[in-house]
């Protein structure tokens, strides 16, 4: 093994009182070892990001390392002053963030941004600040380099977003890059981007790199070593071939085995004579600009044909941007779609009106994408599960008994049911989410990335439940995914789009064993830690 | 709740606000049981100092007794203050609402309507319409709350407008609910936090306009109100500073409680305050 850049010896991190455990991190030992990739993987709460804070000296309000050493060059990066952290910042250890949209000032323009750091630094001119941060930015790979130092966060692709963040933080060389699950908000092919070219810098630059993620197919990517974290101890570490090939703790073991191989081993179902919903050459255009500015329309959706059967899941697969969100609203009507029409159980409802779609509202329903905004933040459990049934009309007290058995059926207690939701964790609320919707017995379930803000453990454990549900309940579902994995696990059919129109679908098996279009390709190809993992 | 609380009385300043104020009300509530005669009776010599016997707070220019006034003024402008913010919030809330939920040609609408109503100089347009609707307590009330109501209406817009793409918003969409019963039940207690700290704020402002309105003679003549005593005194304010001075400390206790109280709100309602 390499020499050590950072030794963290027993590092401590004690927690507010009142929360849930004494200590975040609880005597952690780690070597960040020269010119390597070190991986610490671990489910939220593991104690990893904090583990990663300690290092910057950027450990949140109220927390604060109790005990331990951080040691960098000799000195103790915990009993450093304020002043000498700030300088060791971003010259010797640098950061980027899981959303990179945060961590950019939307106001500054990218340039400024980055030249900051750099001037403050080294005390040069503008000229030739900019004149280096025109390189860094070529150095990430990304083109037109001029017009980009003029432009602000807004105008930019979350994959280009985080390689400015990437080459903010290599602005003046920094001996470690501490990456906080720097792909965790992008889609699975730009993901693969960013790895790539994290993975390149490192090597080109001889650097240390300090990674953080839930996602063991990630590391498989990545890491020279790995150190997997559980309720803030280090359970294991070692090599990554080592770990990989030869886990010795269970927690690792079930850690690996909840990362989808991207194996498709779902049977197509039978065809059903007659579908229970066909859409056929459906749009949606948006119109941008207004009174004074040109108006232009953008084809979110263009021409989308597919049908659904019951008991079948269908996958709508594509990048951020393909339009398979919009696709979605459009169906459950939560969007006018603009041409096309859509069958359900015999009727057109593209163009139906509220008074007509209110009864079949109920038999179409809608898992979401993000746990925290799913639910109102000021209402009981309870009175969200059964918000549904009471829109209609039905009584308290049948509906609340049907509430109770609905939260045994996707595994909560339904003596939570008077709880807020900040009381659950993500997993639990879109198992609170899929219950809410599932309390309208429902025919068609529409589930728009249910798993993506989830850790892969608690994504596997929600795929499972949602796939359950479909068999008990025989539901039509429409399961919308940017992760070719996650669809090969749930999906027996896929459809994947593009810029708003259908590249190929087909049964998930044939797809993932030969796709036809160079898009399925480099989407399979995206997929983290795929050859190494299958071959474990 | 309790953290409500907690935070809210963390802060001594929101505290000493809500002191100041309740002890306000406690004053306007029994002013008529303690003061039986009313505020209107002479009961000696004009322009006493406070201390003369059984002045307290001195007679002012027609003998009256202070204290009585400034108790019976104090039933006027909280009078005023929350029934024009209850107005005001009502007209406000409505449009927001509507505005924020509905967005397109609606919200273009009512936003040009609230903008009229913001371009012009809000206390010319209230002088106007008190003149014209004789002064009266209600003109009063209905005079504020047609100035004020714009500013409730912009800040329940944007909460709408932001609360409306949220996905609990569109899951009670896709429930089925109605349009009535989203923005009742799903938006509106969440947009609570900044229409609460921004009409306590408000009732500051329109006590503050009532007495404005009264100093100029444009009030209710049969009531008397902290305003209308500054404005009958201003001939006695070189010989007599009670005479003014008092019910303006008055008015300004009263708004500064007002703003400590919806200072302590903000902070008690911010979810990032809290811990």
């Amino acid at each position: 093994m390499a020499e050590a850049l950072i030794s963290i010896r027993d590092l401590t991190v004690a927690l507010p009182p009142g929360a849930d455990r004494a200590h975040a991190v609880d005597g952690v030992s780690l070597d960040i070892p020269r010119n390597e990739i070190l991986c610490i993987v671990g489910e939220s709460g593991s104690g990893k990001s904090l583990t990663a804070h300690a290092v910057m000296g950027l450990l949140p309000r109220g927390v604060t390392a109790s005990g331990g050493q951080i040691l960098f060059g000799g000195a103790d990066l915990l009993r450093q002053r304020p002043e000498a952290m700030r300088k060791l910042r971003g010259r010797d250890i640098a950061m980027i963030f899981q959303d990179p949209m945060a961590a950019l000032n939307p106001v500054v323009n990218i340039g400024q941004q980055i030249t900051e750091q750099i001037r403050a630094h080294r005390g040069i001119g503008e000229k030739e600040a900019l004149q280096q941060a025109a390189g860094l930015l070529a150095e990430m790979g990304l083109k037109d380099t001029k017009s980009l130092l003029k432009s602000f966060p807004h105008q930019l692709s979350g994959g280009q977003r985080q390689r400015v963040m990437i080459a903010m933080a290599l602005s003046l060389s920094p001996k470690l890059l501490v990456a906080d699950e720097p792909t965790t908000a992008l889609d699975v092919t730009t993901q693969a981007q960013i790895l790539k070219l994290i993975k390149r810098i490192q090597s080109e630059r001889e650097m240390s790199v300090l990674f953080i993620t839930h996602d063991f197919g990630v590391v498989a990517d990545m890491a020279d070593r790995v150190a997997v974290m559980r309720q803030g101890r280090v359970v294991e570490s070692g090599t990554t071939t080592e770990v990989l090939s030869n886990p010795t703790h269970s927690y690792t073991r079930a850690l690996i085995a909840a990362v989808p191989t991207g194996e498709c081993d779902l049977p197509p179902p039978p065809p059903d004579a007659v579908p229970l919903m066909a859409v056929t050459r459906l749009s949606k255009r948006f119109r941008r600009g207004g009174f004074f500015s040109g108006a232009s329309a953008i084809a979110a959706v263009d021409n989308v044909s597919l049908t659904l059967s019951r008991g079948e899941t269908l996958g709508i697969v594509g990048e951020s941007g393909s339009g398979k969100s919009t696709l979605a609203r459009c169906v459950i009507r939560l969007l006018d779609p603009d041409e096309g029409e859509i069958l359900f159980d015999g009727a057109d409802i593209a163009r139906m009106g509220a008074r007509g779609l209110r009864p079949l509202r109920r038999r179409i329903q809608m898992v979401f994408q993000d746990p925290f905004s799913s639910l109102n933040p000021r209402e009981t459990v309870g009175d969200i599960i059964i918000a549904g049934p009471r829109a209609y009309g039905e009584d308290m007290r049948e509906a609340s008994r049907r509430a109770a058995d609905i939260m045994r059926l996707v595994g909560l207690n339904p003596e939570t049911m008077k709880r807020f939701p900040h009381e659950f964790s993500g997993g639990q609320r879109q198992r609170i989410g899929l219950a809410r919707a599932l309390m309208l017995k429902p025919d068609v379930l529409i589930a728009d990335e249910p798993v993506s803000a989830l850790d892969v453990t608690v994504q596997a454990q929600v795929l499972k439940l949602l796939d359950d549900v479909r068999q008990q309940m025989n539901l039509a579902m429409l399961f919308i995914t940017h992760d070719m994995r996650v669809a090969a696990q749930v999906c027996h059919r896929v459809m994947v789009m593009r810029h708003g129109q259908v590249v190929e679908s087909g049964p998930t098996r044939e797809i993932f064993a030969a796709p036809s279009s160079d898009y399925t390709r480099a989407l399979l190809a995206a997929i983290p830690g795929r050859g190494l993992l299958a071959a474990v | 709740m309790r953290d409500f609380l907690r935070v809210f009385f963390s802060r001594p300043i929101s505290l000493i606000g809500l002191v100041i104020f309740a002890a306000i009300v406690v004053i306007a509530l029994l002013a008529p049981f303690l003061f039986v005669r009313g505020p209107f009776t002479i009961v000696g010599m004009p322009l006493l100092p406070p201390g003369a016997p059984g002045l307290l707070a001195g007679s002012d220019v027609l003998g009256r007794d202070m204290v009585v006034g400034l108790a019976y003024g104090a039933r006027i402008s909280l009078l005023v203050g929350i029934t024009s913010t209850l107005c005001a919030l009502g007209i406000g809330m409505l449009l927001g609402a509507v505005a924020g939920y509905y967005g397109g040609w609606l919200d273009d609408l009512l936003m040009r309507v609230t903008e009229f109503f913001q371009i012009i100089p809000s206390f010319v347009l209230l002088m106007v319409l008190v003149a014209f609707l004789q002064p009266s307590l209600s003109s009063t009330v209905i005079g504020i709350a047609l100035v004020t109501w714009p500013q409730v209406a912009r800040v329940v817009r944007g909460e709408f407008l932001s609360l409306r793409s949220r996905e609990f918003v569109q899951a009670a969409r896709t429930l089925g609910m109605g349009d009535a019963r989203i923005i009742v039940t799903q938006i509106l207690p969440n947009a609570l936090p900044p229409i609460i700290v921004v009409s306590s704020m408000m009732v500051g402002s329109a006590i503050l306009t009532e007495s404005a309105l009264s100093f100029l003679g444009l009030g209710d003549p049969n009531l008397l109100s902290w305003g209308s005593m500054i404005g009958g005194s201003r001939s006695a304010m070189w010989v007599a500073w009670w005479t003014t001075v008092l019910p303006g400390v008055a008015i300004m206790l009263t708004v500064l409680a007002l703003n400590f109280i919806g200072d302590g709100l903000n902070d008690a309602l911010n979810p990032r305050r809290r811990r």
